[in-house]
């Protein structure tokens, strides 16, 4: 078969696999007794209408850049990291209270600290199940599952006990949440950058460096994977760990770093919010952030790239969702199970190409 | 002693739901299948049990949410068995997906995102002579029907899956799917009979929570029981048997959860016992314990 051929196929999979999930959406508008053609219509007009609403797109899709990447990373190697739910959690807390423990350190020092935080507290909850996944044979799905439970228990009692912010002067109703983080600790969002390119994105769009710390990371990433001795041994385990071991390299250490590097990117994801709009951590801080990470690394195909892309597509239709919730009366879950379905399309969708591309070459060579 | 009868019977209680699904999964990985989708369908079944009962009576919900559970399965086995999809993927598509159906149907029939109306449950009954032992008799007064049929499941399971053609049948594949295929089994069609049992059974576990156990929807209410019934099938050592001691350990760890306050705990270091409690049992008993051969191996046929 031809390489031209084969590459387009493979760009175009990912997309008919969207296109179906979108046509079962559509079964579903029609089933309420919508238009699908207008709810969808909708759905593009709100989302790239107009600044804010494209500002805000790459807003949402920042928190899905970390975690997409962080289970990616994992699948790379086979590691199923489902915990990137409650990692993502527990980076957001250590990041908080470090944001909010040293005022008057510079900025330039404060922010990256508060990043590292969240890494390390990611790294933190990553670090059981791996341990027990290669000192007991436990399943990284389940624990990594139960972990995420425990952590929001544990993050409940934090939350409202020891770093609750007991000064919560004028506040009609106490939050459940961390003190305020510093002002040094706060990322600079996008909007001095805009005001040079004549941009008119409005204040209440938090856009802000993460997004391209994120880019950099997935680019990072990409070069470890394919560029580096370590991203040799990665891929090596992962095509055949008994040849890998019988070749020297050593099986166990790869995957601990693969996956704590997997667990600390997780740490980041809910850091553009925190260290922007938000400002703390709280009980009720956006979750979730972990279980669409999955859908969007099956849809990157565990590539650092497809994974910007797919984190902006999933940006755009959480965009999207609010629109047609309030303009066309259509529940924003829909897109929920728009979500699951582009995973299984998607899934399914590579299972029958990689099939077709194997027959067409037993042809060949027939 | 009537606080620890009541305890244990609080526990028998929160075995069930753990329990069912459990022996579900039994089906599913002794045909060589891995469900990490249990949640989802059990998500399911408490949505549609909570439906099914306020429509019809409760009888009706159990059947709706054995329905909804096998449909979700169905999508489990065609995607993982005909398109031999990696298991764990699919299974936690069909997590994302059922929650996602369960708040959006929620808000379209109930017109509430997280709970349904009130609902009926079966009427209670209550064990002659036993519910007569002083200590012992909150055991076995006011139980939900349905904790009775589920304990005989656990018998006609094993009897299935031992003395059955079709359990022979559902084992072999599990063990070794090509010498099945050649003796004429069809490997693919036992497959499916494995999956499909498993969502019926995690159905009517939602169902149980929804409609006995609680006495409405709510969104959440099955808290990760899914996972915790695979855990303790693992723990069962893939055995009806197994499985309903695994599923009593975890019962009563949900009922001290619900049921015990320790001055000096925070309540939420008592929640986190079932979650940590099944980490520490895998971590302490898996390696002894040895699943099916194939399981979790996608069967593909020779010229495929």
């Amino acid at each position: 078969m031809k390489r031209e051929r084969l590459f387009w196929l493979q760009v175009a999979t990912p997309f008919i696999a969207i296109l179906f999930a979108f046509l079962i959406g559509a079964v579903i508008v029609v089933a309420i007794g919508k238009n699908p053609l207008y709810v969808f219509g909708t759905m593009l007009a709100f989302a790239f209408g107009q600044i804010d609403s494209l500002g805000l797109i790459l807003f949402r899709a920042t928190p899905y850049i970390f975690t997409g990447l962080s289970v990616a990373i994992g699948f790379q190697l086979g590691l199923f990291n489902i915990g990137a739910e409650s990692q993502y959690k527990v980076g957001l807390f250590t990041a908080a209270v470090v944001g909010y423990s040293f005022p008057g350190l510079p900025a330039i020092i404060h922010i990256p600290l508060t990043i590292l935080a969240g890494v390390a507290g990611g790294m933190l909850w990553g670090l059981l199940p791996i341990v027990l996944k290669l000192k007991r044979g436990v399943h990284e799905v389940i624990s990594t599952i139960m972990l995420n439970y425990t952590a929001v228990s544990l993050l409940h009692y934090l939350l409202t006990g020891p770093f609750l912010d007991q000064n919560q002067i004028g506040a009609t109703q106490r939050i459940m949440r961390t003190k305020f983080i510093a002002d040094s600790a706060r990322i600079p969002t996008v909007h001095g950058l805009t005001k040079l390119l004549h941009i008119p994105l409005p204040n209440y769009v938090h856009l802000n460096y993460m997004f391209f710390i994120g880019i950099a990371l997935c680019a990072a990433i990409y070069w470890l994977i394919w560029k580096t001795p370590f991203g040799y041994e990665l891929r090596a385990v992962a095509g055949n760990q008994a040849a890998a071991q019988a070749a020297g390299i050593n099986v166990k250490r790869t995957m601990f770093i693969t996956f704590m590097l997997s667990a600390g990117i997780a740490g980041l994801a809910g850091l553009s919010e925190m260290m922007t709009s938000y400002g703390y951590m709280s009980v009720d801080f956006p979750s979730g952030y972990g279980f669409t990470g999955i859908a969007v690394a099956l849809l990157g195909k565990n590539n650092p790239f497809g994974v910007i892309l797919a984190a902006l597509l999933f940006g755009f239709l959480e965009r999207g969702a609010e629109g047609i919730q309030v303009i066309a009366g259509v529940p924003q879950e829909v897109i929920t199970i728009l979500q699951g379905i582009i995973i299984l399309s998607v899934v399914v969708a590579y299972s029958i190409l990689s099939r077709y591309i194997r027959i067409q070459k037993k042809k060949e060579a027939a | 002693m009537v606080w620890t009868a009541l305890l244990i019977a609080a526990a028998v209680r929160m075995t069930i739901p753990i329990l069912l699904t459990a022996l579900g999964a039994t089906f599913s990985e002794r045909s060589g299948v891995v469900n990490i989708g249990l949640e989802g369908m059990m998500i399911a079944g408490t949505f549609w049990g909570a439906f099914g009962a306020l429509k019809g009576g409760p009888l009706f919900g159990f059947f709706l949410a054995m329905v909804a559970g096998m449909v979700l399965a169905l999508v489990h086995a065609v995607v993982s068995i005909r398109f031999k999809v990696d298991q764990v993927v699919s299974g936690t598509a069909i997590n994302i997906l059922a929650a996602g159906l369960a708040r959006f149907f929620s808000i379209m029939i109930f017109h509430m995102a997280t709970t349904s109306p009130k609902v009926n449950a079966f009427a209670k009954i209550s064990i002659p002579l036993l519910k007569d032992i002083p200590g012992l008799g909150p055991m076995f007064t006011d139980l939900s029907p349905v904790i009775i049929v589920a304990f005989i499941l656990v018998p006609v399971s094993a009897y299935v899956l031992n003395r059955t053609v079709f359990g022979l049948r559902l084992r072999s594949v599990g063990e070794n799917p090509l010498a099945a295929d050649t003796l004429g089994i069809n490997v693919y069609l036992m497959r499916y009979a494995g999956v499909l049992i498993s969502g019926a059974f995690a159905g009517l576990a939602g169902a149980f929570l929804a409609v006995e156990h609680t006495g409405s929807y709510i969104e959440g209410q099955t808290g990760g029981r899914g996972f915790i019934a695979l855990a303790a099938m693992i723990f069962g050592n893939w055995t009806p048997g197994g499985a309903l001691a695994a599923s009593l350990l975890f019962g009563l760890a949900q009922a001290v959860t619900l049921r015990v306050q320790i001055p000096g705990i925070p309540y939420q270091f008592i929640q986190m016992l079932p979650y940590l409690l099944t980490i520490a049992v895998l971590a302490g008993f898996v390696r002894k314990a040895v699943g099916p051969a194939a399981d979790g191996i996608p069967y593909e046929r020779e010229g495929e």
